[in-house]
């Protein structure tokens, strides 16, 4: 069986565990806890024929006591880099984590989530700065409360490991 | 970014458990073992000693708990068969605990995991198949927690059954590790209880992983120590007596491992001491 290694990478509170929790366990909740090290998760998939198993590595994110831990980014196949729609501040940190991300992992395959889409009356970006972020990253638009996009995004992910490329233009 | 320490540490580590004060059998179990391959030069004409000193070669250090359910027989024997079944399995893989490969790191999760499955079947073969709750309406079998914490420097890989806890502590920060498999806290993730309902309610606590219960799930989690951490890993009769801040304290003051084992568990006792308390302490001592 096919295993790669994907680390999830973001800012605290930008929903690393709710997406891996609606991706793996089909559950979202609404209570925040914020991640100890790393917890890890298996997710079984079928890409095309191709069965493989995403081992995914949620991560603590970053905040203003502490940094991502860049020791846990070794090994990884690919990032789900994820942001929160309605907190500007953790999409402008994206190029200094992804410049983290290739320090110790390489230049692997990453996708961004751009999350909590249904939180549309907090909705922080405007309409060319997600085209300007969507030119620059593989962005998938995610809501782990409702499930839009989710899928799409790991599966992104995992298609990307398999053919072993960036996937950011 | 937080930068991983790559010296070598020496581990301080010890174990205590308790009876408690209103329980008439100790169901909790402990063990603490390192695993190691070595070769030991006995005569060399070679001046120089510390030639040899790769020969020893990076050690590991693996700290387990399980709590026995309370209110079901045989939960004693439930975690004792937890914790031999679990070293015997991990003994025989001690090979590829030696050091941390990235290439190879699932694979250690993947033993780890591979270890509590074995676990909880053999406690279904050897006891009966049980239940995770205290439930009296459930099928007879013992049950236990288990949380276990395999320790390469600096990675601590810890997997976790029930409501046993891991915890550690870094410049003077009590961060803990597992989250509570039970009733209450799946229900507040589904969004089905507030956390008012889940301390409220009756089944609230009822464990909803355990083994050799109905169900058992092991969650699966990593941390990255340095020098002057500590890790600590209990049972509930340690967590429903003394708050946070307190073994914050303890942990941060006491001497060596042993001591602070011991006043834990005088501390549980002096809350108490409604359950058996087991702790392991494990402090990361700069080499």
């Amino acid at each position: 069986m096919i295993q790669k290694k994907v680390c999830m990478v973001g800012v605290f509170g930008t929903g690393k565990t709710s997406l891996v929790q609606r991706f793996v366990h089909s559950m979202f909740s609404e209570r925040y806890l914020s991640t100890v090290g790393v917890k890890i998760e298996r997710k079984p998939l079928d890409l095309d024929g191709i069965a493989m198993t995403l081992v995914l590595w949620d991560l603590a994110g970053r905040d203003k006591h502490e940094d991502i831990t860049g020791s846990y980014l070794r090994g990884a196949h690919a990032m789900l880099y994820v942001a929160d729609g309605t907190r500007k501040e953790t999409c402008d940190q994206l190029p200094e984590l992804r410049a983290l991300a290739r320090e110790f992992a390489g230049d692997v395959p990453g996708v961004l989530a751009l999350n909590k889409t249904d939180l549309t009356d907090a909705w922080a970006l405007g309409r060319e700065e997600e085209q300007a972020m969507a030119a620059e990253w593989d962005m998938v638009r995610t809501s782990a409360r409702t499930g839009d996009g989710v899928e799409e995004a790991f599966r992104r992910l995992g298609r990307a490991t398999l053919a072993g490329k960036e996937t950011a233009p | 970014m937080t930068a991983t320490a790559t010296t070598s540490v020496r581990v301080d580590a010890w174990g205590q458990t308790d009876i408690g004060l209103r329980r008439t059998v100790n169901q909790d179990h402990f063990v603490i073992l390192r695993l190691f391959k070595a070769a030991e030069v006995r005569q060399s004409s070679v001046a120089d000693p510390g030639a040899f000193q790769a020969l020893h070669g990076p050690e590991g250090w693996l700290f387990i708990v399980a709590d026995g359910v309370g209110g079901q027989p045989g939960g004693e024997l439930a975690s004792a068969t937890a914790v031999t079944s679990l070293v015997k399995y991990l003994s025989q893989a001690a090979g590829c605990f030696n050091n941390i490969d990235t290439d190879k790191e699932h694979d250690v999760l993947q033993q780890l995991e591979a270890a509590v499955h074995d676990a909880h079947q053999r406690i279904q073969e050897e006891h009966g198949s049980g239940s995770a709750s205290a439930d009296r309406f459930a099928a007879p079998g013992p049950a236990t927690t288990l949380t276990m914490a395999l320790l390469i420097w600096p990675r601590a890989y810890v997997v976790h059954v029930g409501d046993s806890r891991a915890f550690y502590l870094s410049k003077g920060r009590l961060r803990q590790l597992t989250r509570d498999q039970t009733t209450g806290e799946f229900m507040m993730d589904t969004g089905a209880w507030t956390e008012e309902q889940a301390s409220k309610a009756p089944i609230g606590s009822m464990l909803a992983s355990a083994l050799g219960g109905s169900d058992m799930k092991p969650s699966v989690g990593l941390v990255d120590l340095q020098p002057g951490d500590t890790l600590l890993l209990c049972t509930d009769g340690l967590c429903r007596h003394v708050p946070d801040e307190r073994i914050t304290e303890l942990l941060g003051n006491a001497a060596d491992a042993a001591t602070a084992c011991r006043e834990l568990v005088d501390a549980a006792l002096a809350g108490g001491g409604k359950d058996n308390v087991t702790v392991v302490v494990g402090r990361m001592l700069p080499d």
